[in-house]
C-alpha cells in the first residue's frame, strides 16, 4: 500500500469546451462525503481498506463518494455501515438526510 | 563503488492531471454534452493523490455519471455507482469508451421518448375515434327525427 499523501489539486486547467459544474449543486453531497470520511477515520480505515471490505476492485469509488460527487447506492448502504462499524438503519437515515432531505423530513420530522 | 540512478524510460504518471490529459478527456466528451446527458465536470483526488475526473449529470442533482481515475499506469472508468466499466493504459481508449457509453445512453433516452410519443398518439387516436364514432351514431339516430321536424 502506498503511504498517505496530502490532497493535491492540479493548478493547470486547460481551455475546455464545456464548463465545470456549479459548486452549489454538490454542497449537500460534500457534507455527506465529509461525514463518511469522518466515520472511516474513526474506524481507522484507509480508502483502500474500506474498498476492500466492500469488495470493490478499486478504491476510487470511495474517493468519488467522499469527495461529494457520488452517493452510496441504496443496495450497498448496509455493507458500508457494517464496514464502517455503525448501525445500518441510523447510517441509512443520516445518508437520506443528505441525499433526499425532503423525504427525510416527511419520514422522520413531520409530526402526525 | 558508484551507483548511478537510471531514470525509467517509461513515463511516470503519478501526480495530478496534466493539462494534456484533461484536454483529451474533455474534448472527447464535449460533443456528447450537447445532448444534455452531461451537465459539467470536475476533478478531485483520492487520499493517495491519484487524480479523478468526474463527468456530472444535468442540474439540479449534478451527480457523477462517469468517473475516470488514474492509478499508476492504468486508467479506470467507473459509473456513478462504482461499477468498473473499463481499465486501460490508454486514456484515449478510455475516453472513447466513455463517449460511446454516453451516446448509447442518449440513444436509449431518444428511443424511450419515441415509444412514449407513439403510445400517447395511439391512445389519443383511439379516444378520438371513439368520440367521432359516437358523434356519427348520434347523428344517424337524430337525423331522421330532425328531418321529420323540418
Amino acid at each position: 500500500m502506498k503511504p498517505d499523501k496530502g490532497k493535491t489539486v492540479s493548478t493547470a486547467k486547460p481551455q475546455l469546451q464545456f464548463a465545470k459544474a456549479a459548486p452549489a449543486a454538490q454542497a449537500v453531497r460534500r457534507r455527506a462525503g465529509a461525514w463518511l470520511k469522518e466515520l472511516r477515520g474513526r474506524a481507522g480505515l484507509s480508502q483502500i481498506q474500506l474498498a476492500d471490505r466492500l469488495g470493490l476492485k478499486y478504491y476510487t469509488f470511495v474517493s468519488q463518494v467522499e469527495n461529494g460527487f457520488g452517493r452510496v447506492p441504496t443496495e450497498s448502504m448496509e455493507a458500508w455501515a457494517r464496514a464502517l462499524g455503525v448501525e445500518p438503519s441510523s447510517f441509512a437515515r443520516r445518508l437520506l438526510s443528505y441525499y433526499d432531505p425532503e423525504l427525510h423530513r416527511l419520514l422522520f420530522e413531520v409530526k402526525k | 563503488m558508484t551507483v548511478i540512478a537510471f531514470q525509467s524510460k517509461l513515463p511516470q504518471r503519478d501526480g495530478p492531471w496534466r493539462s494534456g490529459e484533461l484536454e483529451a478527456i474533455v474534448e472527447s466528451l464535449a460533443p456528447e454534452h450537447g445532448g444534455g446527458e452531461a451537465g459539467g465536470w470536475d476533478v478531485g483526488v483520492t487520499e493517495l493523490g491519484d487524480p479523478q475526473f468526474y463527468l456530472l449529470g444535468p442540474p439540479p442533482h449534478a451527480e457523477c455519471i462517469l468517473c475516470i481515475s488514474r492509478l499508476g499506469r492504468i486508467y479506470v472508468l467507473e459509473d456513478g455507482a462504482g461499477r468498473v466499466l473499463l481499465e486501460h493504459n490508454s486514456l484515449l481508449v478510455l475516453a472513447e469508451q466513455a463517449r460511446s457509453l454516453l451516446r448509447k445512453k442518449k440513444t436509449q433516452i431518444a428511443a424511450r421518448a419515441a415509444l412514449i410519443w407513439c403510445a400517447l398518439r395511439e391512445s389519443f387516436e383511439e379516444k378520438l375515434e371513439a368520440i367521432m364514432g359516437e358523434g356519427e351514431e348520434l347523428l344517424a339516430h337524430f337525423a331522421p327525427q330532425l328531418a321529420a321536424l323540418a
